[in-house]
């Protein structure tokens, strides 16, 4: 018999931390622990992407007493340092994903989690393709090589309940509120697509702050756009409903 | 005179490509003389910068800083997913 228990994932992105709120937005979280299992950050932790910047960051995640799982976002790539920045918020216990997986175990549950950046394109039927220029075909295969990444990743994980976190949007849904004449910066369809194909329980973004929280996507995997001045708080708080995990001999194969 | 939608733009664009401010989400319109400014931001102290940095991208107009700063607040009340 399996009984249901929550798997529960704090969320926010675009924290975008300087030096003059340092401190600030560590004092959010304390008791998030009794809140949540596992801190999911959808990128733009800074605002230039700044070495100073990712070791404040890191300063401010370090040593929480539940997981944290983070992308960057492109202002974390400003100042072409991400790497530089992901080093720092590793070394502060943070695991950082770039277009991979981690799978965490979380009380009886192991929680996969698959994402990156993401990148813009727009969405099915006013997108980019590659097609013409050499920089329209760049910028279009830079999604696409990102989706499929995700699709493999999501195939190959075993995991008892899947979340892909990205900082770009998959669906326009979530971007309600932007201007259309930027959808095509804001993120891509082709990041749905690989989601629905490999399957998903949740997708979370950030990166449009003027966007709506709820949407989803085409094959219906709930979409929540975590921005923080779209939440207004200092993260939400989503609950996966588990079925009590079976021992692995009930496992089909 | 330059149009006002071109110098809306570059001060939109002077707000996010410099060094002391990078944000990208600011509203700017221009009405004859005055700049207005519209927006939220997480801190008083960037308030304060992209107001100075439209300020001197556009020196000739007086500038209306009428950007929000929005604390974010405790987290609120869960959402369960089924
Ligand atoms: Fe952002
Ligand atoms: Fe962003």
């Amino acid at each position: 018999m399996s009984t249901l228990t929550d798997l529960r994932i704090a969320a926010v992105g675009d924290i975008h931390l300087g030096e003059d709120v340092r401190g600030q937005y560590r004092k959010k979280l304390v008791g998030i622990e009794e809140r949540a299992d596992v801190f999911m950050l959808a990128g733009d932790l800074t605002r230039h992407g700044t070495l100073e910047e990712g070791k404040l960051v890191a300063d401010e995640l370090r040593g929480l007493p539940i997981p944290v799982v983070t992308v960057l976002g492109n202002h974390d790539y400003h100042s072409d340092l991400e790497h530089e920045i992901a080093d720092e918020l590793r070394d502060a216990g943070v695991i950082v994903l770039n277009d991979d997986g981690v799978v965490i175990q979380c009380g009886e549950h192991k929680l996969g989690v698959v994402g990156g950046k993401g990148f813009g394109g727009g969405f099915a039927g006013k997108c980019a393709s590659e097609f013409g220029e050499r920089e329209i075909k760049n910028f279009v295969s830079h999604t696409r090589g990102i989706a499929e990444s995700w699709k493999m990743a999501l195939k190959e994980m075993e995991a008892d309940q899947r979340v892909v976190l990205s900082h770009y949007s998959p669906i326009k849904e979530t971007l309600e509120g932007e201007p259309h004449e930027i959808y095509p910066f804001l993120g891509s369809y082709l990041l749905a697509e690989a989601v629905d194909t490999a399957g998903a329980d949740l997708i979370l973004h950030g990166h449009a702050h003027k966007g709506s929280e709820k949407g989803m996507t085409p094959g219906g995997i709930r979409v929540r756009n975590v921005a923080l001045p779209v939440l207004g708080r200092a993260y939400a708080v989503y609950c996966l409903t588990c079925a009590e995990s079976p021992s692995h001999d009930e496992h089909q194969h | 005179m330059e149009a006002p939608q071109y110098v809306a733009a570059r001060v939109q664009q002077a707000l996010a490509e410099d060094g002391r401010t990078h944000e990208l989400g600011i509203r700017v319109d221009i009405r004859g003389d005055q700049l207005f400014l519209r927006g939220q931001v997480s801190g008083s102290e960037q308030r304060e910068r992209l107001g100075q940095v439209a300020h001197e991208t556009a020196p000739e107009l007086h500038v209306h800083n009428e950007i929000n700063v929005v604390e974010a607040t405790e987290p609120g009340e869960d959402e369960h997913l089924d």
